[in-house]
């Protein structure tokens, strides 16, 4: 006496390829998809003033390290001083709107009594009692490393690697976006060959420059591949 | 196959020194054999590995569930961060590039010029100035813990006026108004009290004050030195004199009862000149010898060639003998001190050769000899000492004399006792009291606490609302010398400005600063008034001054015509005339007439630095034992006692008693108790609260370091005294390796042949190193074991501090530790200190067993530790030979010892934290890597100038603190490298090297210089 049919013996069979397939491909979905290259990359917010790099560094010609002075000198590239805007917004574009936290933020830094019209271009006279003292500019970070990992701008800006290497065409973009994963698979991808990514010293901040033919080396370049290297 | 064979526990070879950590493991009683064999077949010291939070298994899983569910939610979230720029950035700051600045700090009375580094405006590390003096380079504990009393979470932040919080406006008020109260009396009844400074501009506010108010009375304190040394100089030469120790000149020193590596003046300095004479490096090199004369081991003790055990009391019964020897056996020209020694006899117990070899010794090493007396000693002892180094042609050679800051120096205990008597007969109307505090620390006879309560009015100007404060009718809060504008001049005659790193994090006001107020200067900021201290002697050209004045800040030493050097006469007549008024007392000391010791705590100091939680967990340079002072008492004297270490003693003299638990210390002089100061607090803060014994109640101002009749009496409790140097025991190898200076002249390679490479093919293919080769050699002659490394250490790599508690489970976290072995006899042993932080083995254990790679070997050799990739599993350090991996067992820098009532590290206390290092978690495993954050920056700066790295350009923490320079770090393929000629040195073995390891770090074995004719 047979209660279930014979092809139910088919069942469990299916039900292990099922199960196989389906792990395989959760697996292969986490696995890829939530890398860095599709969780990181991509990430854009909105920034207290919506500074354009494609504005100052693209269509005004801005080099980078105008602003981002520390970039060959020091581990940080260094987000400017709002020291660094007012060099020109003192003059230009007063009566922005969109400029108000910058200029709000340069005035903040003198005492109540000494923010005169000199000292606080654009910042309306009633407006000036209420900032607190030494009010910053709090930007978001785009380019964030974990914590234990310590990258260091100057040593690869000085080795030859374009800025755009890592931040992409940072000169065509109104938002400043994450172009790349920054993950430590990505990382060591150039690591192991940094050849390709290597570009003369005068041209590390051009965005648009090309390679052409054989680079001259800016220095002997020797990346580290072991542990220390990146954490301590 | 065969068996593995656990490695073969080393018995004692005969003829071979035995050392030993404890007296548990030396005496082998059949229950500590058991006990440490037990302790020997667990993987980690015993309870190091069980769980000890009360959380149990159900409300861990709930735990654990809820965790999860919120960290998959987290994980869905990207974290925003801002990036806050400056608004202007300030000159010459680069974000990301620390800067250092040249300032100085006073130190247990010695002026000691620092580099300080700074991360964006925060000081984070604490360093010497190589070109000040007294520094060379380095700093000693207290200098390198000093960063964290400035973030210290506990540091008054508001004047107040008993219990109740005032604004600096209201303290202004009142303390102005009080002051104009003295103007027409000139101050009669207003006394101030202050602590022994060696500023300038200090003395010159001093004096302004006193110009305002001419009856006015200043005191000075200080219960830790005393004022010996400066009543003995007046008797010498007239004048307090100080005496300048060259060291590196010596060929024998007498130290009677001197501590002069670590908690006298100028230890920094000494150790390096010590050391100096000492760097053995071929059996050609000569070296110095050193007699020590002390009742407790102190560094110096150990670093003796022959040390004698005296009751501090009968020292300068020894120190007369000895002169009494030189002038009759060796006719040294004494004058008429000759005449007043006649009759004197050594001490019982002192053997015959003490005096004669000694004697004989400095004789025929007359103008390279050395008699140096500790602090505590009577001033009569002091002015024979200034007399013998002058009579043995040592003045001028060894020592020199620094003119005094402070012509008017006094014995600052002498004062205090006038200070109280002048309260106790209600003629202080007015008492300011500068940054000391006299209610904790000065003498029981005094009574200072209840006498200060009766002042009508009193200010006091410290860091912490102390105990002093509690009695006081306003407090005010200090500045740290990183916050504050000041200058010292060190005993050589150097003056350094003090430049603060900071502004006041809590808006306090300096000592200088309240001076000036008091005395009504127009000019009350502290810059304002040290520039004008420099602008005399540079005369009227404002660029030339500003010039010189920058410099000075710069370099860290303002060049100017100061007190200098001289070479006095001695009086004899009048040290004569001292010696002969005061007679020795003859009762012995024994159990029936105990002595009873106070030496200043080489961590704490007299509780000045209580509140500072690294010092606190350091362990003593001696005993071992961390958060905890206790009463030494030798095994011969516990013994005939019936004590037992642990157990609770009082002790009572004259009606004070103090409660304090007893502790047996090897080489601690029979009948001899000693107590070390500034610990028991009970208004430090919540670090130096509740730990040890405050043993000032005991003290007489009379006599304020020793007494001596002393009752003992058993309180029937015991105390659980914690100590480190059982943990991680290393199981009786030989592992400090000595020699005498002439066995290593007859067997220059001694050190290698007890620890021989081994004879075996290791088991994979030797990598060859090429590029750099980082390696480290530390000089076993050279450390004296004053334990600044470790504290170097911990600031340079945000190691946390873990508690008593969880130190007694072994797990402390040092990545250095400084062991301390004894050789020989109980009573009387000698001692050999051994720094050990990961040697970086070649064939490193740790990292074959790593589960998940987290350790792995560069190429350049070090075993790097990637602390994101630990899981925890402990494998690496159960497989360390040499016990230097540190395990996270919970979250220290959230569960340490500020808990409890802290829901978290102070943030001040996070901001000392190096933002180079990781900061661990808990579940990880760390240990020391050569600060590879320091060459890692090194490797980067040659690169970005397209330069090689030069030889010595990096210098690690632990070596960069060294006052002896001990350490050396640097690239062994590098033969212009200091490393690269020290590691070659035929004195030259490696830790454990016969199991194959091939360590990194080599060290050179430790020569002892004794005098045959001391076997008498």
């Amino acid at each position: 006496m047979q209660i279930f049919p014979r092809s139910l013996n088919r069942i469990p069979a299916l039900v292990a390829i099922a199960l196989a397939l389906g792990g395989a491909g959760v697996t292969f979905v986490v696995w890829y998809y939530f890398s860095p290259l599709h969780t990181q990359v991509g990430y854009q917010p909105r920034q207290p003033v919506p500074y354009s790099h494609r504005l100052h560094a693209g269509q005004l010609g801005m080099d980078c390290r105008y602003c981002h002075t520390g970039v060959d000198r020091s581990s940080v590239a260094m987000v400017p001083p709002v020291q660094t805007c007012m060099n020109c917004h003192a003059l230009i574009r007063t009566n922005s709107a969109r400029l108000a936290p910058v200029r709000e933020s340069w005035c903040s830094q003198f005492a109540p009594d000494q923010r005169t019209d000199a000292n606080c271009p654009g910042v309306p006279a009633a407006r000036r009692g209420e900032l607190a003292s030494n009010q910053p500019v709090e930007w978001v970070r785009v380019h964030r490393l974990p914590d234990h990992a310590y990258f260091d701008h100057s040593v690869h800006v000085t080795a030859g690697v374009g800025c755009v290497e890592c931040h992409g065409r940072i000169d065509q973009m109104d938002v400043v976006r994450q172009s790349q994963p920054l993950s430590m698979s990505w990382c060591l991808d150039c690591h192991r060959n940094p050849g390709p990514r290597l570009r003369p010293q005068d041209q590390v901040t051009n965005m648009e420059w090309q390679r052409s033919g054989p680079v001259a080396q800016a220095r002997p370049v020797d990346p580290p591949q072991h542990c220390s290297g990146c954490h301590r | 196959m065969s068996k593995r064979q656990p490695y073969p526990q080393v018995e004692a070879i005969p003829g071979m020194p035995v050392y030993w950590a404890s007296l548990e493991e030396r005496a082998a009683t059949p229950e500590q054999e058991a006990k440490i064999a037990a302790e020997r077949a667990q993987e980690f010291p015993e309870g190091a590995s069980e769980l000890i939070d009360p959380v149990s298994r159900r409300s861990f899983m709930s735990l654990m569930s809820a965790g999860i569910a919120l960290g998959a939610l987290e994980a869905c979230r990207r974290p925003v961060e801002h990036i806050v720029p400056y608004n202007q950035l300030p000159e010459n700051v680069i974000p990301g590039v620390p800067a250092h600045y040249a300032t100085v700090a006073e130190i247990r009375g010695e002026a000691i010029g620092l580099l300080v580094e700074s991360h964006e405006g925060r000081p984070t590390k604490i360093e010497g100035n190589p070109e000040h003096p007294s520094s060379q380079g380095a700093v000693d504990l207290q200098g390198q813990a000093s960063v964290l009393d400035l973030y210290d979470p506990d540091r008054a932040r508001t004047p107040t006026e008993g219990a109740h919080a005032r604004t600096w406006a209201e303290f202004d008020a009142a303390f102005s108004a009080r002051m104009a109260m003295y103007a027409p009396t000139g101050g009669q009844g207003l006394h101030v009290l202050t602590s022994v400074t060696r500023s300038p501009t200090f003395l010159r506010m001093r004096d302004a004050v006193l110009a305002r108010f001419p009856n006015a009375r200043f005191h000075t304190h200080d219960t830790a030195i005393g004022g010996s040394s400066i009543t003995a100089a007046r008797v010498a030469f007239g004048t307090p004199l100080r005496p300048v120790y060259e060291f590196d000149r010596a060929r024998v020193v007498v130290s009677l009862d001197c501590d002069f590596l670590q908690t006298e003046a100028g230890a920094v300095r000494n150790a390096r000149a010590f050391a100096d004479s000492r760097r053995v490096r071929s059996g050609r090199d000569s070296m110095s010898r050193l007699y020590q004369i002390e009742s407790t081991h102190t560094t110096t003790g150990a670093n003796a060639d022959h040390r004698l055990r005296l009751p501090v009391r009968d020292i300068e019964a020894y120190g007369r003998a000895l002169a009494l020897r030189l002038a009759t056996a060796h006719q040294l020209d004494m004058g008429d001190v000759t005449a007043a020694l006649q009759g004197v006899t050594p001490p019982a117990g002192v053997p015959a050769h003490w005096i004669q070899a000694v004697a004989a010794d400095l004789v025929a090493n007359r103008g390279q000899s050395l008699v140096v007396v500790g602090a505590r000693q009577p001033a009569e002892l002091h002015a024979l000492a200034h007399m013998l180094n002058e009579a043995l042609g040592n003045a001028g050679r060894t020592v020199r004399y620094s003119l005094p800051i402070d012509p008017g120096a006094t014995d600052p205990v002498e004062d205090l006792r006038g200070l109280a008597q002048a309260m106790e007969t209600g003629q202080v109307q007015t008492l300011v009291i500068l940054g000391v505090n006299p209610a904790y620390d000065s003498p029981g006879d005094l009574g200072f606490a209840a006498k200060l309560a009766r002042v009508p009015v009193s200010f006091h100007l410290s860091l912490v609302h102390d105990e002093t404060s509690q009695h006081c009718t306003w407090h005010a809060p200090t500045t740290h010398f990183l916050e504050a504008w000041g200058d010292a001049i060190s005993s050589t005659g150097v003056l350094a400005i003090q430049q603060p790193l900071v502004a006041p994090l809590f808006g306090s006001r300096s000592e200088i600063e309240l001076l000036a107020q008091m005395a009504d200067l127009p000019v009350r900021t502290g810059h304002e008034l040290v520039r004008q201290g420099r602008r005399g002697p540079l005369g009227a050209d404002e660029h030339a001054f500003e010039r010189e004045w920058r410099r000075a800040l710069h370099s860290g030493i303002a060049n100017s015509p100061m007190p200098g050097m001289v070479v006095a006469g001695v009086r004899r007549t009048d040290v004569a005339a001292a010696i002969r008024t005061r007679a020795l007392p003859t009762t012995p000391i024994s159990r029936t007439n105990l002595e009873v010791v106070f030496q200043p705590d080489p961590k704490r100091f007299d509780g000045r630095h209580a509140n500072n939680a690294w010092l606190a967990e350091l362990p003593d340079p001696m005993t071992r034992i961390v958060w905890d002072n206790v009463a030494q008492v030798s095994p011969t004297t516990a013994r005939e006692l019936g004590l037992h270490g642990g157990e609770l003693v009082e002790l009572n003299k004259d009606g004070r008693s103090i409660r304090v638990a007893a502790w047996i210390t090897p080489g601690q002089a029979d009948g001899s108790i000693t107590l070390n100061l500034g610990w028991g607090r009970t208004h430090a803060g919540r670090i130096g609260d509740a730990h040890g014994f405050d043993v000032n109640p005991l003290r007489s101002s009379q006599s304020p370091f020793a007494l001596e009749g002393v009752a003992l009496r058993m309180a029937g409790e015991t105390h659980r005294v914690v100590q480190t140097q059982e943990h991680h025991r290393m199981e009786n190898r030989p592992l400090a390796l000595e020699a005498t200076l002439d066995e290593y002249r007859e067997q220059p390679r001694f050190a290698q042949h007890q620890s021989p490479t081994p004879r075996t093919l290791p088991l994979w293919r030797e990598v060859q190193y090429e590029g750099h080769k980082w390696g480290m050699v530390v000089d076993l002659n050279a450390c004296t074991g004053c334990n600044a490394c470790v504290i170097a250490c911990q600031s340079e790599n945000n190691i946390p501090v873990v508690g008593k508690d969880q130190v007694s489970r072994g797990r402390e976290m040092h990545w250095i530790r400084v062991d301390r072995y004894f050789v020989g006899d109980e009573n009387d042993p000698q001692v050999a200190s051994q720094p050990v932080a990961c040697v970086q083995c070649e064939e490193a254990p740790c990292e074959n067993v790593c589960p998940v790679n987290a350790t792995a070997h560069t190429p350049e050799g070090l075993n790097d530790m990637a602390y994101n990739r630990c899981i925890g599993t402990r494998y690496c350090s159960n497989n360390c030979p040499y016990k230097v991996r540190r395990f996270n067992y919970l979250n220290w820098h959230n569960d340490g010892p500020y808990q409890p009532g802290d829901p978290d590290v102070p943030e001040t206390v996070q901001m000392q934290h190096n933002p180079n290092v990781t900061v661990r978690f808990r579940g990880v495993m760390e240990k020391c890597t050569y600060c590879v954050q320091r060459i890692q920056t090194a490797k980067i700066s040659a690169k970005r100038d397209n330069r090689p790295l030069r030889p010595d350009e990096i210098t690690v923490a632990c070596q960069q603190s060294c006052p002896s320079q001990a350490i050396t770090f640097g690239d062994l393929n590098d033969d212009r490298s200091r490393v690269h000629a020290l590691a070659r040195n035929e004195r030259g073995y490696k830790l454990l090297a016969e199991i194959g390891t091939q360590p990194r770090t080599s060290y050179l074995a430790k020569i002892r210089n004794p005098n045959p004719e001391m076997h008498g």
